[in-house]
């Protein structure tokens, strides 16, 4: 179709600058997912040992420990939602917000109560403009978090556990995150944070087995804990939680920079197509232009011709 | 080109000239001193073309000096040679007003196409060439003439007594839109209708007088036809000889008159065939350089008069869809309601593919349509303006990355585009879903609905092809039974 070819040519230049910059946010998201990678990898070690640790404590435990407990007739329960604080991760905001949506459903669906809390400027926006009533909302670290954020968030979500339900306190809690697998692969995880099942027979703490991390192999050593085991367990739960947390925003950040990556990939793709098809359509009219102009002259020129020859 | 004497008026058409030069569509002819017809003038040429005589008629464009006009031939000039002799009418072609022309087929000429001549008895014949009504004769007053179709209804409201353009290339169904306008309109009502063929496929010629046959509203309709097989000289004509007709209906027997003309641009083209062999100089895109002159006398013509209206609506083509090529251009101007069909809403099976964004209506104010249909159809445009604007975003980075409004706007754009669509009359032998006719307030109500966005959790597809929003509802119902 023949458009004016100022046009085309100005929507061709605009694409062709947002090419640049998804081209850019692409190679940055590259050499940042590597590294967010070997962050969630690299306390591995700390969590191994915390694992063991609470296990063997929670082995030995007989007294029911609050965190442990588990509840089955909630009356209000408490989700983190882990989303990104920026767009432009292609699908990442809006799967992790799904997954929400459907957990939410789920819960109501039970009469639970909900309180929500979030990280990440996606989920907090999500919620406002919603006009659902925020928990708790924490933001600007959802590509880099630190051990900081998770301590953070650790405490405040075990302190509304700790309250009684009464007084604004949840039952349980549950966590919405995306697990990095590959560069290709995230996937939107819901778990039970708390509280936490204790699997009694293998003596392991584990809600699904990919929390626990790796289950602590072979043969748990008979301990002697110091005083006693619960208080050795009321030392290591607050930890482990923030441990857990810690992982997933991890977790989620690495998966937000696959995202980004491989989002800003298409995208620019996307831009190049678009940009070779605006040139061809701009060519196109140029061309045209040309043609109906040497069209008019030489139209023009015949019929003068023609017209002083008659005379 | 140097047009030296004015003719001196043959008032007898008696004595005639002789042919001079034929070149296609355009003869010379030559005639003797101070017997020059005038320009306008119709002349007989009578031709032995091996199977019978035939008559050829001419009408003379422009005076070359020497005795000489040139004239544009009505009929093909095969069998005409030079030096055969031309009778000079000393009249403009006319054509046949009055009852007579109803329920007829005509030509150019004025001649009978669907029976015998010696059937038909014709009282009074008008000249085809006439002068368009004075200026204080004009009718002052606006009112909208509802068609029942969602789109235009709120979008393009059309003028009762206006004039009414459907802009479109080729294949995005303007004859059938114009089709669905008279079953819609002329079936509704109570005056005379004409349609005049200009230069488009004589098979819809033929479709439209069996339907209008079947309908029963042939007895009311007049129509002239000069399809694509005819020369230019009778495309350039013949929306004149129907015009002629509608005017007497007008003027004389003081009827609201329904004038259709498919296809305007055929007129335009015709002009250009002959302008350069008539000696003109082409002008832009090589059309005749009087282009917007010939425009404006056909147009200034089709107007409404004092207590009698001529409404027509008349379909343009689009050349290669650039609506900046001077032919279409030169017809915007003179239109009240002016509905632009995109090929890229047909393209997708939104019919009628009206582009709701490029169309406009002189009516669509709020002095007009009133207050809450303005802003309503302001609205709508809105919405899909902006949904434009966020095209080039999707198409770059995905829906995911909208905003929370703009993920909005795009999804009640997506079901007012679906809801812009509906079941047509003559739609129904190619949809096998019957038609329907939606009141205007309901329009206005079901949009505003959608607007508003209760209706954000009906499914885009209950939309597709209904009337009003009842029908959403019970396709709604259909689409969740059958999941």
């Amino acid at each position: 179709m023949p458009a004016s070819l100022r046009e085309l040519r100005q929507r061709r230049n605009s694409v062709a600058t947002t090419m640049k910059i998804t081209k850019a946010m692409e190679l940055i998201a590259a050499s940042r997912v590597t590294k967010a990678q070997l962050k969630a990898r690299k306390s591995d070690d700390y969590t191994r040992e915390l694992v063991k640790a609470v296990s063997s404590a929670a082995a030995y435990s007989t007294v029911d420990h609050p965190l442990t407990n588990d509840i089955t007739d909630a009356t209000r329960v408490a989700i983190l939602v882990v989303n990104s604080d920026r767009g432009l991760a292609g699908g990442y905001p809006s799967n992790v917000m799904r997954a929400t949506e459907g957990l939410i459903t789920r819960l109501r669906d039970l009469g639970r109560e909900i309180d929500i809390y979030t990280v990440g400027r996606k989920a907090r926006d999500y919620f406002a403009f919603r006009g659902v009533e925020l928990a708790g909302s924490w933001t600007g670290f959802s590509d880099d978090p630190h051990y900081r954020h998770a301590y953070e968030i650790g405490n405040r979500l075990i302190d509304a556990f700790m309250r009684p339900t009464d007084k604004g306190g949840v039952d349980s809690i549950h966590v919405v995150f995306t697990r990095f697998q590959s560069l290709v692969t995230q996937e939107t995880e819901i778990i039970r944070l708390l509280p936490l099942k204790i699997v009694e027979d293998s003596g392991d703490v584990a809600e699904s087995p990919d929390v626990a991390l790796e289950r602590p192999e072979g043969f748990v050593p008979p301990y002697l804990f110091e005083p006693n085991p619960e208080t050795v367990l009321d030392a290591l739960l607050p930890l482990y939680v923030i441990d857990r947390i810690k992982y997933m925003l991890r977790e989620a950040a690495a998966s937000e920079l696959a995202a980004r990556q491989q989002a800003m990939h298409s995208a620019t793709d996307n831009a190049s197509t678009l940009i070779d098809t605006l040139t061809r359509q701009a060519n196109q009219a140029r061309q045209g232009e040309i043609t109906q102009e040497i069209n008019e002259i030489v139209g023009g020129a015949g019929a003068l011709s023609e017209s002083t020859q008659e005379i | 080109m140097t047009v030296t004497s004015t003719a001196p008026g043959s008032t007898e058409a008696t004595t005639g000239g002789h042919v001079l030069r034929v070149i296609g569509a355009v003869v010379d002819v030559e005639f003797p001193d101070g017997r020059v017809p005038a320009i306008n003038n119709a002349l007989h040429v009578t031709v032995d073309s091996g199977e019978g005589e035939r008559t050829i008629t001419l009408e003379v464009a422009l005076q070359i000096g020497d005795n000489t006009v040139r004239c544009t031939s009505l009929k093909p000039t095969d069998g005409l040679r030079r030096g055969t002799p031309v009778v000079d009418t000393g009249a403009p072609i006319t054509v046949p007003v009055g009852e007579i022309t109803k329920g007829h087929v005509w030509n150019a000429t004025g001649d009978v196409l669907n029976a015998d001549p010696a059937d038909i008895t014709v009282t009074e014949r008008w000249p085809i060439h006439r002068d368009p009504p004075a200026f204080d004769a004009l009718e002052p007053r606006t009112q909208m003439l509802e068609t029942g179709l969602k789109v235009l209804d709120l979008l393009t409201p059309y003028v009762q007594g206006g004039k009414i353009g459907l802009f479109g290339g080729a294949g995005v169904g303007k004859t059938v839109l114009i089709q669905e306008m008279i079953y819609r309109i002329a079936h509704n009502f109570g005056g005379t209708s004409v349609f005049a063929g200009v230069g488009e496929r004589t098979r819809e010629g033929n479709d439209l007088i069996h339907e209008m046959d079947e309908a029963g509203v042939l007895k009311d309709t007049a129509l002239v036809f000069g399809q694509m097989d005819e020369p230019p000289g009778t495309r350039l004509r013949v929306a004149l000889s129907a015009l002629t007709m509608a005017e007497y209906f007008r003027d004389v027997q003081n009827q609201d008159v329904l004038l259709f003309i498919d296809n305007i641009f055929r007129f335009t083209q015709a002009g250009s065939e002959v302008s350069t062999l008539l000696g003109r100089m082409p002008s832009a895109v090589g059309y005749q350089p009087n282009l917007a002159d010939e425009m404006g006398q056909l147009q200034e013509r089709i107007t409404s008069t004092r207590g009698h209206s001529i409404t027509s609506m008349q379909a343009i083509y689009v050349p290669a869809d650039d609506y900046t090529d001077p032919a279409p251009a030169t017809t915007f101007a003179h239109l009240d309601a002016t509905t632009e069909l995109s090929r890229e809403i047909a393209s997708r099976g939104l019919y009628p593919a009206v582009d709701p964004l490029t169309s406009t209506s002189r009516l669509l104010a709020p002095e007009y349509v009133g207050k809450e249909h303005y802003e309503v159809a302001t609205q709508v445009k809105q919405i899909l303006q902006r949904n434009k604007e966020l095209q080039d975003i999707i198409a770059i980075l995905g829906i995911d990355e909208l905003s929370e409004e703009d993920k909005i706007v795009v999804a009640r754009a997506r079901r007012v585009q679906q809801f812009l669509s509906q079941n047509m009359y003559t739609g129904t032998k190619f949809t096998g879903v019957e038609g329907s006719t939606v009141p205007v307030t309901q329009t206005v109500e079901s949009f505003k609905m959608i607007c508003d966005g209760s209706c954000d959790e009906i499914p885009e597809q209950a939309f597709f092809n209904v009337g009003d929003l009842d029908d959403v509802y019970k396709k709604w119902d259909q689409l969740k039974k059958e999941a």
